[in-house]
C-alpha cells in the first residue's frame, strides 16, 4: 500500500480510536479520579489534534484525499449501507480545526467547571458531541452523516439542560430538540427520496446518478435541515436559548461546530445545488433574511451571550447567503475562520461571567480593561476579527464573500440586506465592548478579579492566535473552486469596509449618546422590536399553540359533547317528541268518567252489533 | 400580620421601588440613573401630602399605567432571583436529607464519624420537634397539617 495512503487512513484510524477510548473507559465499574476529565479526556483530544496535523499537512503537500470504506454494514442486493469515511479537502482542514477549538474549550471548561460535582460527566458529553461531529463531518454516505446528525442534536439536548434543576434550562433544551426535528423532517425526506429515485446513499454515487433528475425536492428538504441545524430565519429561536447552557457549551456548540453542520452539509452536496436556481435562491434568499433579523435582534440584548448568539445566527445566515452565491468554498473558509474567533469570544464572555459571580448582564459590566486586560483585550479582538477588520481571521472570508456577492448578478434585495447586517455586526460589537470593557465599573466588587489561572488564558491565547493568522493562512494553503472576479471598481471593492466604519462610527455617536441626558421619552417601537426578537417567540410560542388549544377545546367541548352528545341525540329525540306529547296530553280532559261511559257505550254497542 | 390586601402605602412604594429598577435598566451609566432617579422621587415627594384616598388612588393608576408604558422589556434582574439566569441552577444538585439512608455500606464506610452519629442526632430531632413547634407556635396555624414526619395523626390531635 502507497505510504502515503497509509499514513493518512492510520493516522484517521487512531483519531477516533484516541477519541472513543475514553467513552468506552466510562462503561467500566471503575471510578474514576476527580480529575480524569483534564488528564484523560483533554489529553485525548490534544494528541487527536496533533495526530490530524499529519494528513492535514500530507493533503497541504500532495493534495491527497482519501476515503475508507471499512466495514459493510447493511447490504442487500440493490442497496449498500457502509461504514464509509471520507477524508476529502473539507474534513482534512475541518477536523483539526474542530480539535484545537475543542481542546482550547475543554481547558476552559476545566477552569470554569471546576466547581461542578460532576465534571467528568460534562466532560464526556462533550467527548460524545465531538465524537458524533466528526462522524457527520467525515461521513461518505448520508445514513452515517444521519448518525451524526442526530447524535449532534441529542448531545444539544443534553448540554443544553445540564443545570436540570432550571426551568429555564429544560425548555430551551426541549425548544432544540423541537427546532431540530422540524429540520430533520427536510432530512428523512431528502434521505427518502435519494434512496427511491437514486437507488444509493453514498455521496459519490448520488453525484452521478442525480445528473438527470429534477432535484427541487430534496434540495429542498436539505436547506429545511440545514434551516433547523443552523438556525436560520423561521427555525432560529432555539439558538439564542440555547445559552441556557453552560458557557463551553454554547462555544463549541452552538458557535463553532454544531450549528455549522447545516451549512456543512449543503457544502457537502455543494454538486447537487449547482445547477437548481430555484434552491439556489432560496438559500440566498434565507440567508439574507436570516443575517439581518438576527443582527437587528442582536442590537438591543443586554446580555452577553445572547448578543453572541444572535451574532453567530447572523452569520450562519451569511454563511447560507454564500451557498445562494453558488460559492461553497467561501462557506466553507466562513466556518473555518468563524469558528476561531468566535469560540473565543464565548470563552471572553465566560471568563468574565464567572469572575463576576454569574453575571450576564452588559449594564452591570464596565471597566473591565483594567481589571482583566488580557480577556478584554482579546474580547476586542475577537470583535475585529468578526467585523472583517482588514487582515484578521473574518476579513478574509467574510471581504470575499461580500465581493463576491457585490459582483454577482443576483438580486440586488439580499446584497442590501447583507451589507446592512455587516454594518450592525459592527454597531453590536462595538457595543459589547463599550458596555463590557471601557467606562467605570458598575457591579459591586465582591470578590478579587483576576486572570491569573492557566487554564484560562492559555486557551483564549492559542484561540486568539488562531482568529488573527488562520484566515491567512486557509487562505494561502486552500486553492478557491471558483475563479474568484478579479477586476471590480474600488466602490463595490471596498463596500464591506464602507458599511463597517459607518457603522462604527454611529456606534460610537450613539455609545456617546447612553452618557449623555437626553429627551426622557424616545419613539421605543424599533427598541421593543429589537429587543423583544422581532415578536417572533410571542407568537409562535404563545399565539399558535393557544389557538390549537382552543381549537381543541372548541371540538372536544362544542362539537363533541355539546353536539353530537347531546344536540344531535337525546335532545333531538326531546324536541321531537315533546311537542306530540304535550299536543296528546293537553287534548286529554281528564274525564275518566265520561271516557269510561263512552268506552262501554261503544263496546257495548259494537257487542250489539255482531250478535246481531 | 400580613394578609391578602396590600395597604395604599405597600402599593406606592412597591411603584416606586419597580420604577426605579426599571429606569435603571434604562439609564445604564450611574450619573445619569441618580439624576433621572432624583427627578422621580421628587415627582413621588410632591403628592405624598394627598390626605383623599379617593385622589391617592387614582393617582397611583395613573402611576401604574405610566409605569406599564414606559417600562422596560428586558428589566434587569439580578442572577440569582427568579427570572435571573442562574436562579434554580444548582437545584439539581440539591438531594434530600433522606438520600443518605439509602448509601450503600462502602460509601457510608467514607465518612465513618458522620455515619456512627447519625442514628443519635436522628431521635434527638424526633424528641425536640415537638417543643421546637410549640415554641413557634407551629400548631395555631398548621391545625390540618401533619406538623412532623415521623408523628402520627393522632398524637397531633391530642396535642391540640
Amino acid at each position: 500500500m502507497h505510504p502515503t495512503s497509509l499514513m493518512m487512513t492510520s493516522s484517521l484510524i487512531i483519531i477516533f480510536a484516541l477519541l472513543i477510548f475514553p467513552v468506552l473507559s466510562t462503561f467500566t465499574p471503575t471510578t474514576k479520579t476527580p480529575d480524569w476529565a483534564t488528564t484523560h479526556v483533554k489529553t485525548s483530544i490534544k494528541l487527536s489534534f496533533f495526530i490530524s496535523l499529519l494528513p492535514l499537512f500530507i493533503f497541504l503537500n500532495e493534495g491527497a484525499e482519501t476515503i475508507i470504506t471499512s466495514w459493510t454494514w447493511m447490504n442487500t442486493t440493490c442497496f449498500d449501507i457502509n461504514l464509509s469515511l471520507k477524508f476529502d479537502q473539507y474534513s482534512i482542514i475541518f477536523t483539526p480545526i474542530a480539535l484545537y477549538v475543542t481542546w482550547s474549550i475543554l481547558e476552559f471548561a476545566s477552569w470554569y467547571m471546576h466547581a461542578d460535582p460532576n465534571m467528568n460527566r460534562f466532560f464526556k458529553y462533550l467527548l460524545i458531541f465531538l465524537i458524533s461531529m466528526l462522524i457527520l463531518v467525515t461521513a461518505n454516505n448520508m445514513f452515517q452523516l444521519f448518525i451524526g446528525w442526530e447524535g449532534v442534536g441529542i448531545m444539544s439536548f443534553l448540554l443544553i439542560g445540564w443545570w436540570s434543576g432550571r426551568a429555564d434550562a429544560n425548555t430551551a433544551a426541549l425548544q432544540a430538540v423541537l427546532y431540530n426535528r422540524v429540520g430533520d423532517i427536510g432530512l428523512i425526506f431528502a434521505m427518502a427520496w435519494m434512496a427511491t429515485n437514486l437507488n444509493s446513499w453514498e455521496m459519490q454515487q448520488i453525484f452521478i446518478a442525480s445528473k438527470d433528475f429534477d432535484l427541487t425536492f430534496p434540495l429542498l428538504g436539505l436547506i429545511l435541515a440545514a434551516t433547523g441545524k443552523s438556525a436560520q430565519f423561521g427555525l432560529h429561536p432555539w439558538l439564542p436559548a440555547a445559552m441556557e447552557g453552560p458557557t463551553p457549551v454554547s462555544a463549541l456548540l452552538h458557535s463553532s461546530t454544531m450549528v455549522v453542520a447545516g451549512i456543512f452539509l449543503l457544502v457537502r452536496m455543494s454538486p447537487l445545488l449547482e445547477n437548481n436556481q430555484i434552491a439556489l435562491t432560496t438559500c440566498l434568499c434565507l440567508g439574507a433574511l436570516t443575517t439581518l433579523f438576527t443582527a437587528t435582534c442582536a442590537l438591543t440584548q443586554n446580555d452577553i451571550k445572547k448578543i453572541a448568539a444572535f451574532s453567530t445566527s447572523s452569520q450562519l445566515g451569511l454563511m447560507m447567503v454564500t451557498i445562494g452565491l453558488n460559492q461553497p468554498h467561501l462557506a466553507f473558509l466562513h466556518i473555518c475562520t468563524h469558528a476561531f474567533f468566535k469560540a473565543m469570544l464565548f470563552l471572553c464572555s465566560g471568563a468574565i461571567i464567572h469572575s463576576l459571580n454569574d453575571e450576564q448582564d452588559i449594564r452591570k459590566m464596565g471597566g473591565l480593561h483594567h481589571l482583566t486586560p488580557f480577556t478584554s483585550s482579546c474580547l476586542t479582538i475577537g470583535s475585529l476579527a468578526l467585523t472583517g477588520t482588514p487582515f484578521l481571521a473574518g476579513f478574509f472570508s467574510k471581504d470575499a464573500i461580500i465581493e463576491a456577492l457585490n459582483t454577482s448578478h443576483l438580486n440586488a434585495w439580499a446584497l442590501t440586506l447583507t451589507l446592512l447586517a455587516t454594518s450592525f455586526t459592527a454597531i453590536y460589537s462595538l457595543r459589547v465592548v463599550f458596555f463590557v470593557s471601557m467606562g467605570h465599573p458598575r457591579f459591586n466588587s465582591l470578590s478579587p478579579i483576576n486572570e491569573n489561572n492557566k487554564s484560562l488564558i492559555n486557551p483564549i491565547k492559542r484561540l486568539a492566535w488562531g482568529s488573527i493568522i488562520a484566515g491567512l493562512i486557509l487562505t494561502s494553503n486552500m486553492l478557491p473552486l471558483k475563479t474568484p472576479i478579479m477586476t471590480m471598481t474600488p466602490l463595490l471593492k471596498l463596500a464591506a469596509l464602507i458599511v463597517t466604519v459607518i457603522g462604527l462610527l454611529l456606534a460610537l455617536e450613539l455609545a456617546s449618546l447612553t452618557s449623555k441626558q437626553h429627551q426622557t421619552s424616545p419613539n421605543l417601537a424599533l427598541h421593543h422590536f429589537s429587543n423583544m426578537l422581532g415578536f417572533f417567540p410571542s407568537i409562535i410560542h404563545r399565539f399558535s399553540p393557544k389557538i390549537n388549544l382552543m381549537l381543541g377545546q372548541l371540538i372536544a367541548n362544542q362539537l363533541v359533547d355539546q353536539t353530537w352528545l347531546e344536540k344531535v341525540g337525546p335532545k333531538a329525540i326531546t324536541t321531537f317528541n315533546l311537542p306530540l306529547i304535550i299536543t296528546t296530553s293537553n287534548s286529554q280532559q281528564g274525564l275518566i268518567k265520561t271516557y269510561l261511559a263512552f268506552f262501554l257505550l261503544t263496546i257495548t254497542l259494537a257487542i250489539i252489533l255482531t250478535m246481531s | 400580620m400580613a394578609t391578602a390586601y396590600l395597604t395604599h402605602q405597600q402599593k406606592v412604594l412597591r411603584l416606586y421601588k419597580k420604577s426605579l429598577r426599571h429606569l435603571e435598566s434604562w439609564c445604564i451609566f450611574r450619573d445619569k440613573y441618580r439624576f433621572y432617579a432624583c427627578m422621580m422621587r421628587a415627582r413621588f415627594d410632591d403628592s405624598k401630602e394627598e390626605k383623599d384616598l379617593m385622589k391617592a388612588s387614582m393617582m397611583l393608576k395613573a402611576g401604574e399605567e405610566e409605569f406599564w408604558t414606559n417600562q422596560h422589556p428586558q428589566p434587569y434582574i439580578f442572577p440569582e432571583s427568579p427570572g435571573g439566569t442562574s436562579y434554580e441552577r444548582y437545584e439539581c444538585y440539591k438531594v434530600p436529607e433522606w438520600a443518605l439512608d439509602h448509601w450503600h455500606p462502602s460509601e457510608k464506610a467514607q465518612y465513618p464519624d458522620y455515619f456512627s452519629k447519625r442514628e443519635q442526632w436522628k431521635q434527638l430531632r424526633m424528641q425536640s420537634w415537638d417543643k421546637e413547634a410549640k415554641k413557634n407556635n407551629f400548631k395555631k396555624h398548621n391545625m390540618q397539617l401533619q406538623t412532623s414526619p415521623m408523628t402520627s395523626t393522632c398524637d397531633v390531635m391530642e396535642n391540640l
